[in-house]
């Protein structure tokens, strides 16, 4: 045998869930068929999982997906109109959000022609380049956020919070799918100083990085 | 199956709807009854698994393959939950393991437990998160110590201890529930 008793109990959930090798699993067989107090926690863990198996679970089903495709259908939509919108902005032209708004441009065009023309055919001036329409994301424009942060498994939102207020940070954005989050210095806040405060709350935040360096 | 997955969530990437709806139907249950373990809101876990999949549907053109697509979708799961957890500032903490109590009575009523759903249930409410999780991923998912360790970001050793603790805890409360049933 060699491993130690203790050892071997660590892995009696593994031997009871069928997740061991052949070498590990002959190992702790043998030492159950010595040892009655081990073979008792194994039966134990073993109704565990058995009532846990047993349990019938009704889930959302078919609504649950048809709530998800609608969902990604609107979000799907929302990306084309934003991307429509982005690709008007860069061309110089105003964007369209919909059949109303496109057949409202199109009179406003009739009545304006030759001014906005006269307008959107001149060389741009050194202001205008770079500057996107008010409301308008550009394609490609930088993430908000000068730090992406891990906060620890066990932090609380109250210790986020007194944490966030300490440092004159505020998220604005996430948390994505790795759980992280994009966070900002208030205005006149110092991001160097936020980021040694992020890094010394041990227990609260798991990982900082500027992503602006 | 990992490799037909694999290739599902590639797929979901370059924005196939019908790709997503089979990874859904594919891990719905099991990452349904992974969140529902962990929050006891049925209401509130329909919610995290569609944010579970609405993310996926976002990032699945960043997956690299590096993990199996379950521990992926999974180890989302499992962040939602914690996040979950943040907003409702819930602390559900059992961590002391109580020193009465004998393992081998404990273990009787284990096993008596095996047809005690609502005492199941009652006991794994009162255990922390973590050792929920673990416990779910184990008994229910049936997973190895390296995937719950991945989807966790902790070592085995963590997972390993996390387990030892939640045992000796479900054990003792259902010792107690059945004892206080039989004495009532």
């Amino acid at each position: 045998m060699t491993r130690s008793r203790d050892e071997i109990e660590l892995d009696l959930p593994f031997l009871v869930n069928g997740t061991l090798d052949a070498e590990a699993r002959a190992e702790i067989e043998a030492a159950l068929a010595e040892d009655p107090h081990l073979a008792a926690e194994h039966e134990a863990l073993a109704a565990i999982r058995s009532g846990m198996q047993a349990e019938d679970t009704k889930t959302p089903g078919e609504f649950g997906l048809a709530r998800l495709m609608r969902d990604v259908d609107r979000q799907t939509a929302r990306a084309a109109d934003h991307r429509a919108d982005a690709g008007g902005a860069r061309r110089g032209v105003a964007p369209f959000r919909s059949r109303t708004t496109l057949w409202q441009a199109v009179a406003a065009v009739a009545v304006l022609g030759i001014v906005a023309q006269s307008y959107f055919l001149r060389p741009a001036t050194n202001l205008e380049v770079n500057v996107a329409p008010a409301g308008y994301v550009l394609a490609g424009s930088e993430e908000r956020g000068a730090l992406l942060v891990g906060f620890a498994a066990g932090a609380t939102e109250a210790a986020i919070r007194g944490l966030l207020l300490d440092a004159e940070l505020e998220i604005v954005a996430g948390p994505s799918a790795l759980g992280l989050y994009r966070l900002d210095v208030l205005d006149g806040a110092d991001v160097e100083t936020a980021t040694g405060l992020l890094r010394s709350a041990e227990g609260i935040v798991e990982s900082v990085e500027n992503v602006r360096n | 199956m990992s490799e037909n997955h694999h290739f599902l969530v590639q797929q979901v990437g370059q924005g196939d709807k019908q790709a997503l709806a089979a990874l859904y139907r594919a891990y719905e249950r099991p990452v349904y009854r992974f969140i529902v373990s962990r929050l006891n809101d049925p209401h509130e876990a329909a919610d995290i698994l569609h944010e579970v999949f609405m993310d996926i549907w976002r990032v699945a053109a960043s997956f690299e393959g590096r993990s199996q697509v379950r521990t992926w979708i999974f180890g989302i799961a499992y962040r939602k939950v914690i996040d979950a957890h943040r907003k409702r500032a819930r602390v559900t903490v059992t961590d002391e393991v109580p020193e009465t109590g004998d393992v081998a009575e404990a273990a009787d009523a284990g096993f008596a437990a095996k047809q005690e759903a609502e005492h199941l249930r009652y006991c794994m409410g009162t255990l922390s998160d973590e050792h929920r999780s673990a416990v779910s991923l184990a008994f229910y998912e049936d997973m190895t110590c390296a995937e719950i360790a991945q989807i966790a970001g902790v070592p085995e050793g963590t997972i390993k201890s996390r387990l030892h603790h939640a045992k000796k805890l479900l054990l003792h409360c259902l010792s107690g529930r059945i004892r206080g049933r039989a004495l009532a």
